[in-house]
């Protein structure tokens, strides 16, 4: 037993080591890495949601033995991991390139990501084996610390700090090392904030306003602030390989999407204060910067039509450019429509905390965030494989990479559509008619729309889940054989 | 505390609120697109879209009961929505000019 052990490192450390292919520098090693567990992590955000949603309909399935509590916490968690894991990848594929330099600490950052991957594993393990038991202080530290969408217990977060600093010195340390550039700089400040800001979830209060107060500067701030950023600098690197776009452009654009995320993002965090107890000026800022946040997605569709007809890009990926592309329009439909239709406190009194939010949050967190790291996945393969052609007329005209893009945006928009429906119901009749009382909740988890609607999105899920399938199917086999070259764009000045 | 929405009013705030953001994405959209073709018809669907963002910000306000000197935030919203794109046209010209 204790030789299995003893060599248990080496045997995942070669088989990881499997996965390098000549092709890539060192970051980019390190960054596939990162993108295969991310891959691991997607199918089990979808595996333990599909669980949830049999759950619903069929309320007795693996009850005992895997609850609906904890299937839902892992479908989350695992969620907000693999998305991470898919940032800190694509920054670390583009480090060198961007810093001109080789990465500072990368010895550092391998064991790093070997160490966060461990402790990924062992948190889900005892999400798994210890479901219930009394809650102590010891439980924050090892079981779990009881904060929604953040439930890993405190040595876990420590380890993700300590993690994230080591990320942290391989960025700032290469590119002080190499050259600064505008994306350089917006990344680096913006991996202080993502850092700094995780702490924020890291003490518990017993006031539960107090709580939950700095519980939403994680939650909010990370995905309405730092991620969109984070996101902004991906896209922006993105652009000027897959299409050459300028980075004098690119980087006058990253800016401004910056100053008006952070000018209405920021404050847009007073919509999560309506009802935890805050005082009542929260409403007044919530509602409004809640009102400014579409701006930026307007900024985004006069820039697009503008690129689309002054320039005639050609595009290296095809099936990167085609994720990007819905990346743009769902990021628009779930976080602009979706959110702003249930932002304002005067109705959001009804609908926070319903299926309506889960609604949101599935089209919101898919478009502005899934999709742009499948789009790098794409990236990363083409080079990985020799940097090989990915335009049009791929073997069997693309029909993986299509049918997998189809599958997955028609799987979460329909998921999106029934809890929508389920959403209106429960706003409507739980809280508005009868009061939010106990008797009104099972009125209508009861209700036919609701029942319907739970249907609908398990049979929408399986769809999601068909679509990964194949993605990870095509990720693994696109480009395999192809002998001709990538398409040569102009270098991006 | 801001008065809730009526019952009555559930779904039009809902309807009015998505209508807010496709109207105002209708007419950036449109609006890029008019300049860009030159084309005058075109800029009269992108004000088109910019009316029903109007009607509909009109519903919104006031099934949600903004009332007061809320009323000059919704005007100053709504003028700030109009001019919105021009401003980020002009931005694009002017950063993707050589």
């Amino acid at each position: 037993m204790n030789s299995i052990v003893s060599a248990l490192p080496g045997k995942i450390t070669s088989l990881f080591g499997k996965l390098d292919s000549p092709y890539l520098n060192g970051g980019q090693q390190l960054a596939v890495k990162y993108f295969s567990v991310a891959t691991v992590l997607f199918f089990a955000q979808l595996l333990f949601g599909l669980l949830a949603a049999i759950q619903f309909v069929a309320p007795g399935f693996l009850f005992g033995w895997l609850d609906f509590s904890v299937n839902r916490m892992i479908h989350i968690n695992a969620m907000v991991v693999w998305l991470l894991y898919g940032f800190i990848g694509s920054v670390y594929w583009f480090l060198e390139e961007e810093s001109g330099t080789e990465i500072a600490g990368l010895k550092l950052g391998n064991i790093a990501f070997y160490v966060l991957t461990g402790a990924v594993t062992i948190v889900v393990l005892v999400f798994l084996l210890i479901q219930t038991g009394p809650g102590k202080d010891t439980t924050i530290w090892f079981i779990n610390e009881g904060r929604e969408y953040i439930e890993a217990p405190r040595w876990a977060d420590f380890g993700i700090v300590a993690v994230m600093l080591v990320f942290f010195y391989n960025v700032a340390g290469t590119f002080a090392k190499g050259r600064w550039s505008g994306i350089s700089g917006v990344l680096t400040l913006d991996l202080i904030a993502l850092a700094g800001l995780y702490c924020a979830g890291m003490f518990y209060l017993t006031n539960i306003t107090a709580d939950q107060y700095w519980w939403w500067w994680v939650i909010h701030l990370w995905v309405e602030a730092t991620w969109e950023v984070l996101v902004g600098c991906i896209m922006a690197w993105s652009l000027m390989h897959l299409i050459g776009a300028r980075r004098k452009i690119v980087q006058t654009w990253l800016y401004i999407e910056v100053a008006l995320m952070f000018g209405s993002g920021i404050l847009g965090l007073g919509h999560h204060y309506f009802w935890i107890g805050t005082p009542d000026y929260w409403f007044s800022i919530g509602g409004f910067f809640s009102a400014l946040e579409p701006i930026p997605l307007v900024a985004m569709v006069v820039h697009s039509v503008y690129d689309a007809g002054v320039h005639q890009f050609k595009s290296r990926n095809h099936p990167a450019l085609a994720w990007i592309i819905a990346h743009t329009f769902g990021n628009f439909l779930g976080a602009g429509v979706w959110g702003f239709m249930h932002t304002l406190p005067q109705i959001n009194l009804y609908t926070h905390g319903t299926q309506w939010s889960a609604s949101h949050g599935h089209l919101a967190f898919f478009g502005a965030y899934a999709t742009i790291n499948i789009a790098f996945f794409y990236m990363a393969v083409q080079k990985w494989r020799g940097n090989v052609w990915m335009g049009g007329e791929l073997p069997g005209n693309g029909w993986k990479w299509k049918w997998a893009m189809a599958l997955l945006n028609v799987g979460v928009l329909g998921m999106t559509v029934a809890l929508l429906i389920a959403g209106y119901e429960q706003s409507f009749i739980e809280r508005a008619m009868e009061g939010s009382t106990w008797s009104a909740y099972f009125s209508a988890q009861n209700h036919p729309w609701f029942q319907q609607a739970m249907h609908w999105r398990l049979l929408f899920g399986l769809i999601t889940i068909a679509g990964l399938v194949l993605l990870i199917w095509d990720l693994v086999t696109i480009g395999k054989g192809e002998t001709r070259p990538a398409l040569q764009l102009l270098e991006a000045e | 505390m801001i008065e809730p929405v009526a019952l009555k009013d559930f779904f039009i705030t809902f309807f009015s609120a998505a209508l807010v953001i496709l109207g105002g994405a209708g007419y950036a959209g449109l609006y890029a697109w008019a300049k860009l073709r030159g084309n005058p018809r075109l800029l009269l669907w992108a004000y088109a879209c910019y009316a029903v963002l109007a009607g509909a910000t009109f519903l919104l306000a006031r099934a949600t009961h903004l009332n007061g000197q809320w009323q000059i935030l919704v005007g100053l919203m709504l003028t700030g929505y109009l001019l919105a794109p021009l401003g980020i046209w002009k931005l694009c010209v002017a950063s993707h000019g050589n």
